[in-house]
């Protein structure tokens, strides 16, 4: 097998709570996973795999505060500044009747924002093809993939141990 | 232009000498540019030559014949250029509508017309049907050469044949008649003779479609002169008019408007104002802004005449006439006290067209001493000569074969004599049967020997309206078409060879030249007069004395009238916009609504509301009307408070058959139902049955919603209360704030961190409005739609409450309901007339709100306020949401629901939408297009021009020259424009000084400051 | 994890596997279309076809086609418009809302109520356009810089509002639905046998892998955009009343109209959510996924809803009263016995009476009942708008001007129009793309489907 070839093991399990038992116990026993796939989201699994939590909720603020400045910066310099006009005799920057606008635009831009920043940084784009593992894990398989680059254990010590903790399979994957 | 010492540039062309000019310098009004306009209909190239025409007819009309022959009313020659309009001052005279007029053209195109303060008689006013008759001048339906039994031919063939035809008449002694309405002209007058002694066996038969002739001959046997009095309604305190519409279709309307509401306003210095009695079946005009007002029928009028001439025989110890006393016709004697109290300021006029009624009116004028004071025989008035008794036996002679040919001078009998269809018959039977009329109508499409007149406006002419008045009429366009004007033909049939305008002149120099001392030549007193439009002799006979034993009409007032008929009785009416009928094809006229019916597009039988319900009729309903006269006709239902029930009121001027698309097939001909009596046209008769069909027709209104609902919109009250209390009546909001009541100026959000509304530094336009003095008579309406290029939408758009005048008189009717009284009944009731209402006339156009609540909403800033306190309409930004019109509390903004200048659907009825209609555009103001809103900009364009005139000449504007179209045709001057940043401007003094306590806005409560105030209205009950 | 009260009926019914629900739902998008949905699809498809017709009219000869006048200037054309995007609502409130709180129930029918606002949203955008002048510079209420120089637009004028609310709030719920969409579509992708769909679906799918890392951003950006959308739907709704309320018509410029209109669009949207929802289990035969506790739930919403608008409609009464201003309690004593009392009173019955009948269980938890009484719903609604234009302009301050509105058939042309698209797009979807959300139902299934619950798997359930 040539050397760039990333080499994977996957334990394959049918219950999402087996899964959720099996996670400490493969890496209490020193096993490095590389990522667990599932169907649907599962809580509390991100603590189980140590993820830090997503600084999404602070990228979505600050988007949103750009969108307000913006939308009050647009209304304020147009009708005060570049082209005052008497409009039914109020005055020429009618900061009340800016409100509706900046909020609608403090959300736009935060969603967009957002979610932009979600798809790089999941680089999840129509163009982008992904390893999958294994084609069953979007319908009801729950799937642990270790990379065995990253791991000093035995291909079997790790099978075992997978197939110990309740994967119902364990296969292997080269890519 | 040989006379001509000066030599002047005929403008640009004549500098670099086109081809273009070159060939129309030598034909001046003698003949026109030969393009094609025949086969009805005309292409763009024909509408091209037209304009090339038009422009060359600028250098020609404007600038040489200034010199020669007019005189600019206000630029001099030389100053002629394009986009720079030009004003000419000229008469409008037909039948008794006579009004002195300046013309404004544009590149050679007569576009509007406008009053000319100048005439002591129309004094600057206009009516509807004046302003209207500019458009007539473009009607397609106009002849565009002379024919021969329908086919086209030449000048010179149709004289030869006519005068030959002639000829042989006065050899062989056959009959001749000329047939005309009644003409102001004196120089056609002498023409005329000039005829007759050439053909001695012809007659000239003067009749009126809707006839005064009693008023004459009453006049004939009480005072021996066969003439109308001339009426001085502002002298009068007292006037009691009995069905007479003075103020509307009566004759001379702009005239006595005038005078009326001088005796009517009211301002800190005049205190005190005329009380106007009406007596009548219908509620017209007049009627309605009357301070006491009662309905009588037809059948009654003359027992009510003399009634009232009893009570003040009364008075006088004169000889009474045996008549039934009248006890039930409210305000009778109480008119009687205050006419003699009021004796030689009290006027008493009546509209009948039975001479014993006006002999009545006379006397009673001669009880109260009211000539030489009121109404005066010394300075006789000329509206009206048609004679009914003359009329009627021509007719008798037509039918007998004894007539073998007849000349229609403009005349159309056989549509509005009530003995048309004898007449139809018999022209045929005619050798010679001629007819000047310029567009088809009824009469002449009989005829064999068409010889179109000029329109007005193409033709010299002159007037004399009274004893010493006259008028003069110049050309403001050459002759469109192949016309001839009547006085030329009439000269040359005549055997005469000087033409038109040398005529005149003549006349002029030989008979009117030498009244005068004032100018030393003829030539500058004509210049002059040419110039002013008019010239005014002021001086008047001594009055004739009233000789004729009034007992003698008793018998004739008792077999005519009965004091309480149970009859059905119908009433003929005309209309303020419609007239006679003559206008017909003009559409504005058509689509103008009815000052109290606010009806267009249509005449209807109009019933009171008590006799609707008795009969089950509601709006719309056509009935079966069976005359006593044997006439039938079916007539869609109008419920009109204030009618006299057990009477249906019909309008003549409907119904035509040959007129042209916009009239044709619009409401029903009803001059059959004129009946005679003692050979005069009686203007009313007797139902045998009224039967309702099936059928129903809805009718094109404007205002469908017809009293006030309780609400402040109209401020009024009554002599007594504002003499206490020059507020009286005024309704002052107040809005309940924590901080106590407040004024609802006072309120407001954003008063907050220094930001004040905005201040006009410069001008601050603004309109009032005064109640007291509008009379509802819509002539500002029409001046409206000539300024602005006001598209006509035609009757199903106005069903769908689409019409789109900028200006709109709204018409109260009160209830008898109390409007305090909120409950869910008391509205119900509120929205019920009473069946004899007070009625109030208020002219809407855009109130210019400084805080404009369309402007808050128009997202696109289509509409924005700009710094002289003007609400602007940007056309070409407005995507047309609407928005701005829901949120326009007054509704005066308009939307363009179709593209009416191109839509084939409209191609009957809007003028824009043929190229010869389209000469009457404003040039100055844009055709909206389709889906933008469009709206009263308060004439802008007229302001921007006259503050152009100021800058040239580095001043301010003057106040008053620079008026709207609405207040400069006014014929009451109820309306005044002007700058409120001026403190000497008129409405500046009105509002801070004259009338301040009578000056309101509409809709306080809402704050949106309008730059429109009303005074109120003030009764004197 | 999952707090899950097994005194609850079960949302789920039926015992469904993981792999029982990718199935039942994705192949719905992989066999051939079913004759329900042809015949369904075929009716919309020609409604929509004689709509474009009166839109064409319209467009062509102008808004002169419909009933409106100088005085009534708005007619069904607003009020479909805000008809529409109440409806709209109730999609972005079953989804972000019932999120927030952590509603379960809502997750079998978020996905097709999403489809809803977003047919919605563009059904009432082609009034926008329909109903203007010009439509063919409908650009010009953006901020644009333009041929007029820097001319720009209004940001006084509540249309302005609108513009930025309704294409926020569309373009938001577009992303808000694709997201949701994402892990389905993926499903989608690896169950694909054919070498196209497989590529479509591949590419729509965005590459997602249902990692663990991706899924835990997933879950946030979810919360987040559910976060913003919910003031969002409530802001999008109160300007759009803004257009009335910041008038000076009366009947129009009332300060209760944000919270009334809010609760009006609730109420509508979960009306028209159960009339699709209760077609869409019919056609797909989804009752397991649909139950009867969904339609109950969605029914007491409906009770509320329609208690506030109820609320709404006495107090206006009240206040036009208590106000003692002379044109706002006219304008009401009109409403209710004006010339328009039918549409006054046709309104109440539908809104307020109607939705009475669901403190019934009976009623509540039939389907058949639930279907007229939603029906019933929307056309209240209908009229509500209809009742609050129409009935306020056409009788404002001068007596002068009033007039009466009625309605041409191209009026009722272009209504149909707007149903046409609307259900033309939303079998279009239902065909295409997984109506219901696999992924969050999946992660519901295991608390709330019976047989697994039932069985609770231990590690010794190995094979």
């Amino acid at each position: 097998m040539s050397t760039d070839n990333k080499h994977f093991i996957l334990g394959v399990f049918d219950d999402e709570d087996v899964l959720m038992h099996a996670i400490p116990e493969v890496r209490n026993a020193g096993v490095r996973i590389h990522e667990v796939y599932s169907p649907y989201p599962i809580h509390g699994i991100d603590d189980l795999l140590s993820y830090k939590r997503s600084k999404l909720p602070k990228a979505a603020f600050m988007f949103g505060f750009l969108g307000l400045s913006c939308a009050v910066t647009m209304m304020v310099w147009m009708l005060g500044f570049d082209w005052p006009m008497n409009i039914g005799g109020k005055p020429n920057i009618p900061l009340t009747d800016f409100v509706p606008i900046s909020f609608e635009c403090t959300v736009l831009f935060s969603a967009f924002g957002m979610v932009g920043t979600f798809l790089i940084a999941s680089n999840l784009f129509p163009w982008s093809n992904p390893v999958i593992f294994d084609k069953r894990i979007t319908d009801d398989k729950f799937v642990i993939a270790v990379d065995m680059g990253k791991n000093k254990l035995s291909k079997n010590e790790i099978s075992n141990l997978l197939k110990s903790k309740g994967a119902t399979e364990v296969n292997e994957k080269e890519i | 232009m040989s006379e001509n010492t000066k030599t002047y540039w005929r403008g640009i062309e004549e500098l670099n000498n086109t081809p273009e000019f070159a060939a129309h310098a030598n034909n001046e009004f003698a003949d026109n540019p030969d393009f094609n306009l025949d086969g009805g209909n005309t292409y763009r190239r024909d509408f091209l030559k037209v304009m090339g025409f038009g422009i060359a007819a600028a250098t020609l009309a404007a600038c040489e014949t200034p010199v020669r022959k007019a005189i600019p009313y206000l630029n001099k020659p030389e100053d002629i250029d394009p986009t720079i309009p030009n004003y000419y001052s000229s008469t409008y005279a037909e039948g008794g509508d006579y009004c002195s007029i300046i013309v404004k053209t544009r590149e050679g195109r007569p576009i509007k017309i406008e009053g000319n303060k100048n005439s002591s008689i129309s004094g600057g006013g206009l009516s509807a049907r004046v302003g209207a008759s500019v458009l007539s001048l473009y009607d397609k339906e106009r002849y565009r050469s002379p024919k021969i039994s329908g086919k086209n031919s030449t000048w010179e063939d149709i004289d030869t044949l006519i005068i030959t035809k002639l000829q042989d008449f006065a050899l062989a002694g056959k009959q001749l008649r000329i047939v005309t309405n009644t003409i102001l002209s004196p120089s056609l007058y002498s023409a005329l003779a000039g005829f007759v002694a050439k053909y001695p066996n012809t007659k000239v038969i003067t009749y009126d479609a809707n006839s005064a002739s009693a008023l004459l001959e009453a006049n004939k046997l009480s005072f021996g002169t066969t003439v109308l009095p001339s009426y001085d309604f502002s002298k009068a305190n007292i006037i009691v008019s009995l069905s007479c519409d003075f103020l509307g279709t009566w004759f001379a309307p702009v005239e006595h408007s005038n005078q009326y509401v001088k005796g009517r306003k009211l301002s800190n210095t005049k205190k005190q104002m005329s009380r106007h009695y009406q007596f009548e079946s219908i509620l017209s005009l007049t009627g309605s802004n009357a301070d006491f007002r009662t309905s009588i029928k037809p059948s009654q009028e003359g027992i009510v005449v003399a009634n009232l001439y009893n009570l003040l025989a009364d008075k006088a110890g004169a000889p009474k006439i045996e008549v039934g006393e009248l006890k039930d016709i409210n305000n009778l004697s109480k008119a009687a006290n205050d006419l003699w109290n009021a004796k030689g300021s009290s006027l008493v006029v009546s509209g009948s067209n039975d001479t014993n009624v006006q002999i009545i009116i006379n006397s009673i004028n001669t009880l109260l001493g009211n000539y030489g004071n009121t109404l005066s025989l010394g300075t006789p008035s000329y509206y009206k000569k048609g004679d009914d008794n003359t009329m009627n036996s021509f007719v008798d002679e037509l039918v007998s074969g004894s007539i073998s040919g007849v000349i229609f001078l403009n005349a159309n009998p056989v549509y509005n004599h009530p003995m048309g269809a004898k007449i139809k018959n018999a022209i045929s039977k005619l050798e010679l049967s001629v007819s000047t009329a310029d567009r088809p109508d009824e009469t002449n499409v009989l005829c064999t020997y068409l010889t179109p007149d000029h329109h007005y406006l193409e033709s010299w002419s002159d007037a004399e309206i009274k004893k010493g008045y006259f008028s003069l009429g110049q050309p403001t366009i050459s002759p469109l078409f192949k016309t001839r004007q009547i006085l030329d033909s009439i000269l040359t049939w005549s055997g005469n060879t000087t033409d038109a305008y040398s005529y005149i002149t003549n006349y002029w120099k030989n008979n009117i030249y030498s009244l005068q001392t004032t100018y030393q030549s003829f030539q500058s007193f004509w210049d002059n007069t040419l110039h002013d439009g008019v010239f005014e002799l002021k001086n008047t006979n001594a009055e004739l004395s009233f000789n004729f034993n009034i007992a003698s009409v008793t018998e004739s007032i008792n077999s005519n009238y009965k004091a309480a008929s149970q009859d059905i009785e119908y009433i003929l009416y005309e209309k303020v916009g419609m007239g006679t009928g003559s206008q017909a094809n003009n559409p504005w006229l058509q689509e103008f609504p009815e000052p109290v019916s606010k009806a267009c597009w249509d005449n209807y039988a109009s019933v009171s509301q008590k006799f609707a319900k008795e009969k089950d009729l509601s709006q719309g309903d056509i009935i079966k009307i069976d005359t006593k006269n044997g006439q039938t006709l079916n007539l869609p239902v109008l419920i009109q408070p204030g009618q006299a029930s057990n009477t249906i009121a019909i309008a003549i001027g409907y119904g035509r058959e040959v007129a042209g698309k916009a009239a044709i097939g619009v409401g029903k001909n009803v001059y059959p139902l004129v009946n005679t009596t003692d050979n005069k046209s009686k203007y009313f008769g007797v139902v045998s049955a009224i039967t309702k069909t099936s059928e129903n027709r809805t009718i094109a209104q404007t205002q469908t919603h017809h009293t006030l609902m309780g609400r402040p919109v109209v401020q009024e009250s009554t002599l007594k209360e504002y003499l206490k209390n020059p507020e009286a009546g005024r309704y002052k909001p107040l809005i309940k704030t924590n901080q106590g009541d407040k004024k609802p100026e006072d309120i407001t959000m954003w008063k907050t961190e220094g930001l004040e509304t905005h201040n006009y530094k410069n001008h601050a336009w603004g309109l009032i409005v005064d109640l007291n003095s509008c009379t509802g008579c819509g002539s500002c309406v029409i001046s409206c739609q000539a300024e602005n290029n006001i598209p006509v939408v035609g009757r199903q758009e106005v069903i769908n409450r689409r019409e789109m005048h900028w200006i709109r008189i709204d018409r109260y009717y009160s209830s008898d309901a109390d409007p305090e009284d909120k409950s869910l009944m008391g509205y119900r009731n509120m929205e019920d007339p009473s069946d004899n209402p007070k009625v109030i006339f208020q002219p809407v156009m855009c109130q210019h709100c400084n805080n404009a609540p369309c402007e808050t909403v128009c997202p696109v800033l289509a509409t924005t306020h700009s710094t002289e306190g003007l609400n602007q309409m940007t056309y070409n930004r407005c995507v047309g949401t609407r928005y701005c019109s829901n949120n326009c509390p007054f509704k005066v903004r308009r939307f363009n629901w179709f593209s009416y200048y191109t839509n084939t659907k409209f191609a009957e009825i809007n003028p824009m939408m043929d190229d010869l209609g389209r000469m009457v555009l404003n040039p100055d103001v844009t055709v909206r297009a389709r889906g933008v809103i469009e709206k009263c900009s308060m004439c802008v364009q007229r302001i921007q021009l006259g503050k152009l005139q100021a800058k040239l000449e580095r001043r301010r504007p003057i106040d008053g020259e620079i008026e709207t179209a609405c207040s400069q045709s006014c014929p009451a001057d109820a309306l005044v424009f002007g700058d409120m940043n001026d403190p000497e401007s008129r409405i500046s003094k009105a509002l801070a000084d004259e009338n301040k306590e009578r000056a309101y806005h509409m809709l306080e409560e809402i704050n949106v400051k309008p730059s429109v105030s009303y005074l109120t209205k003030i009764r004197n009950v | 994890m999952h707090i899950s009260s097994h005194v609850r009926p079960p949302l789920i019914t039926g015992g469904k596997t993981l792999h029982d629900i990718t199935h039942d739902i994705s192949s719905r998008v992989e066999d051939m279309p079913n004759k329900k949905w042809l015949a369904a699809f075929t009716v919309s498809a020609l409604v929509l076809a004689y709509g474009l017709y009166c839109l064409y009219r319209t467009l062509w000869f102008g808004i002169g086609e419909w009933g409106l006048n100088k005085t009534v200037g708005w007619a069904w054309d607003i009020t479909n418009f805000v008809w529409w995007i109440g409806i709209g609502h109730a999609g972005t409130l079953i989804s972000a809302i019932l999120m927030l709180f952590r509603q379960k129930w809502r997750t079998s029918i978020n996905r097709a109520a999403e489809a809803m606002t977003i047919f919605a949203v563009i059904c009432a955008a082609s009034f926008i356009l329909a109903h203007m002048g010009r439509p063919w510079l409908a650009y010009w209420p953006l901020p644009l810089p333009n041929a007029f120089g820097s001319l720009w637009v209004n940001f006084n004028s509540p249309l302005v509002w609108d513009v930025f609310a309704i294409s926020t709030y569309f373009s938001v719920s577009c992303v808000f639905w694709y997201l949701g969409m994402i892990p389905d579509l993926a499903t989608i992708r690896d169950r694909a046998v054919n070498p196209i769909s497989r590529f479509i679906y591949g590419s729509l799918s965005f590459g997602w892998t249902g990692g663990a890392k991706d899924w835990s951003r997933y879950e946030s950006v979810a919360l987040i955009l559910a976060g913003l959308s919910t003031p969002l739907v409530l802001s999008v709704h109160t300007i759009v009343s803004m257009d009335f309320a910041t008038s000076v018509i009366p009947g129009w410029h009332t300060t209760i109209f944000p919270p009334y209109f809010v609760a009006g669009a609730i109420f509508s949207g979960f009306a028209m959510v159960l009339t699709l929802m209760i077609v869409t289990r019919a056609v797909y035969n989804l009752e397991d996924y649909i139950t009867i506790e969904h339609i109950e739930y969605m029914n007491k919403v409906i009770i509320l809803t329609g208690c506030i608008v109820g609320t709404a409609y006495i107090t206006e009464f009240f206040i036009a009263w208590y106000s003692g201003v002379e044109y706002e309690s006219y304008c009401f004593i009109n409403r209710a016995t004006g010339p328009y009392w039918w549409a006054y009173w046709s309104m109440m019955t539908c809104n307020v009476i109607s939705p009475q009948l669901l403190w019934i269980k009976k009623i509540r938890r039939s389907i058949a009942a639930t279907f007229v009484v939603s029906i019933i719903v929307n056309i209240g609604m209908w009229f509500e708008r209809f009742v609050i234009i129409v009935s306020s302009l056409h009788r404002d301050y001068l007596p002068s001007s009033w007039a009466m509105f009625f309605p041409t058939y191209v009026d009722a042309g272009v209504y149909l129009n707007s149903f046409g698209l609307f259900f033309t797009l939303f079998f279009l979807f239902a065909k295409f793309l997984p109506v219901v959300n696999m992924a969050e139902v999946k992660a519901i299934v295991k608390s709330s489907s019976e047989k697994i619950s039932s069985t609770q798997s231990s590690p010794s359930h190995v094979h």
